[in-house]
């Protein structure tokens, strides 16, 4: 908690799945207040990336400082609480209303009492307009509302930081727009954020810094600015020719 | 026909027959319940080690539980039962129905354990994620999470599993036991019954009875745990 200047920084990390290397040495740092958006093309290693930050993936090497603290597997479900995760699939607890959802890490965690959980969790619910899903089964929600609950299911735990991996890939073109400006919101109220997206445009609008992924190493990063208008590597040239 | 009829009415009013087949009856039962629950208990943890995360300590443990199911499932019920009688417990005096009970538990342990092993990783990888992106341990991840999202398809193939047991437990008579099969021949052979057919007849529909029971249970436990799909409120 001492050092709230550098939330994060990654020295060469290496990920691989058997003989497939998808990471080759990674170096990063994240601030506080920052909001990094992870660009590539598919295979890129964006999304492992990603997961390994909570350690979802184990990585293979390299080192991890979260707080200025080593992250190790001994330390990481302590860590895990302030590096919230959203995914592409939400993941909601099937079996669990929302309300359950919402309490069950706060109180397992015995971060809050259970009428405080609840509490809290109501007013986020009413803050997303859901308030009436308090009792349902993640089922009976449609994909939009399902990782919006997902969003403030990680707010719960008030983390310092928060990973959205591709968090509208799997929605309707209407339902993207009402989680986009969730998180936008977020934003605004000076949450650290890293994000997977294919959306370009809404990665323009709230990126503070844009990482460009190739092959498992970072080979670009910069302003928003600096990447769209006068990026500096070819294959970044090829990528934006593309997409835009 | 009226000959059946009529002994399947003498088979009624006879104490000694029905009280034959309740033996018998009782037996099956016995070795049944007990064979289960022997088998569901090893089955989970079978299944616990065989799906836990890899690790240094989980290699020989994990071996020896797929070897231990791949003997059991490889080879027949029957020579399992005699192995049993006539090598392990071939001490004189043991009583029968311990080593019967034995023999069919150790068995339904490995079916079982595929069938919880089975319901346990058709959970969806992501709900695991969700627990541990949550800071959770692996056991309130397992209990709360996983644990009753398997159990939802564990369920259904156990039921059947527990029908299996109910109706190879008839093999015992060919050890001697007197069990509901080993009754109705008993009594079929009898010089007064003198027919096979009829008490046959009668522990058919016990057997039927019993496993028809069973099912509507299995289907009621089936349809109360599965109100989380259904879109409906708590």
């Amino acid at each position: 908690m001492e050092n709230k200047n550098t939330d994060l920084v990654i020295k060469n990390l290496h990920k691989s799945f058997g003989k497939n290397n998808v990471l080759n040495g990674i170096n990063f740092e994240l601030k506080e207040g920052e909001r990094v958006v992870v660009l590539g093309p598919s295979g890129s290693g964006k999304s492992t990336f990603l997961r390994c930050i909570n350690w979802m993936e184990e990585p293979t090497s390299g080192e991890m400082i979260f707080d200025g603290e080593l992250v190790t597997e001994k330390n990481i479900r302590r860590i895990r609480r302030n590096i919230g995760m959203v995914f592409q699939h939400f993941n909601l607890i099937s079996n669990m209303t929302v309300m359950e959802n919402l309490t069950l890490a706060p109180v397992k965690l015995k971060l809050m009492k259970r009428a405080a959980a609840e509490k809290r969790a109501m007013e986020l619910l009413r803050h997303i307009g859901l308030p009436s899903k308090a009792q349902a089964y993640p089922a009976s929600l449609s994909g939009g509302q399902k990782q919006r609950v997902a969003i403030i299911r990680a707010m719960m735990l008030s983390p310092e930081v928060l990973l959205f991996d591709e968090p509208t890939s799997a929605l309707d073109p209407e339902s993207i727009e009402d989680v986009l400006s969730l998180i936008r919101e977020l934003a605004d109220r000076g949450m650290t954020i890293m994000i997977v997206t294919h959306e370009m445009s809404f990665a323009k609008e709230i990126a503070t810094r844009i990482v460009f992924l190739d092959k498992g190493k970072i080979i670009e990063e910069g302003t928003p600015e600096e990447f769209f208008t006068h990026p500096k590597t070819e294959r970044v040239k090829e990528f934006l020719k593309k997409i835009l | 026909m009226d000959n059946f009829f009529a002994k399947i009415s003498e088979l009624f009013s006879t104490p000694e027959y029905i009280d034959s087949l309740l033996h018998g009856f009782l037996l099956t039962l016995q070795i049944s319940y007990f064979a289960l629950l022997i088998g569901i208990f090893l089955g989970t943890i079978i299944a616990l080690i065989d799906t836990a995360k890899p690790s240094r300590w989980m290699i020989v443990p994990k071996l020896i539980c797929r070897v231990y199911v791949g003997i059991i499932r490889g080879t027949p019920m029957a020579l399992q039962l005699f192995i049993m009688f006539f090598v392990i417990f071939a001490i004189k005096g043991f009583p029968s129905i311990i080593i019967a009970i034995i023999a069919f538990g150790l068995n339904s342990a490995a079916y079982a354990a595929e069938v919880i092993r089975g319901g346990i990783l058709s959970v969806d990888t992501g709900q695991t994620e969700a627990g541990l992106a949550l800071g959770l341990s692996r056991f309130t991840i397992f209990t709360k999470i996983v644990a009753p999202q398997a159990i939802k398809n564990i369920i259904p193939a156990l039921g059947n599993e527990i029908i299996t047991v109910i109706k190879e437990t008839a093999i015992v008579s060919m050890v001697g036991m007197y069990d509901l099969n080993m009754a109705a021949k008993d009594i079929g052979s009898g010089q007064n019954m003198a027919s096979y057919i009829v008490p046959m007849f009668v522990a058919a529909l016990f057997y039927l009875a019993t496993i028809y029971l069973i099912s509507f249970i299995v289907k009621r436990i089936e349809k109360s745990l599965r109100r989380s799909d259904l879109r409906v409120e708590k």
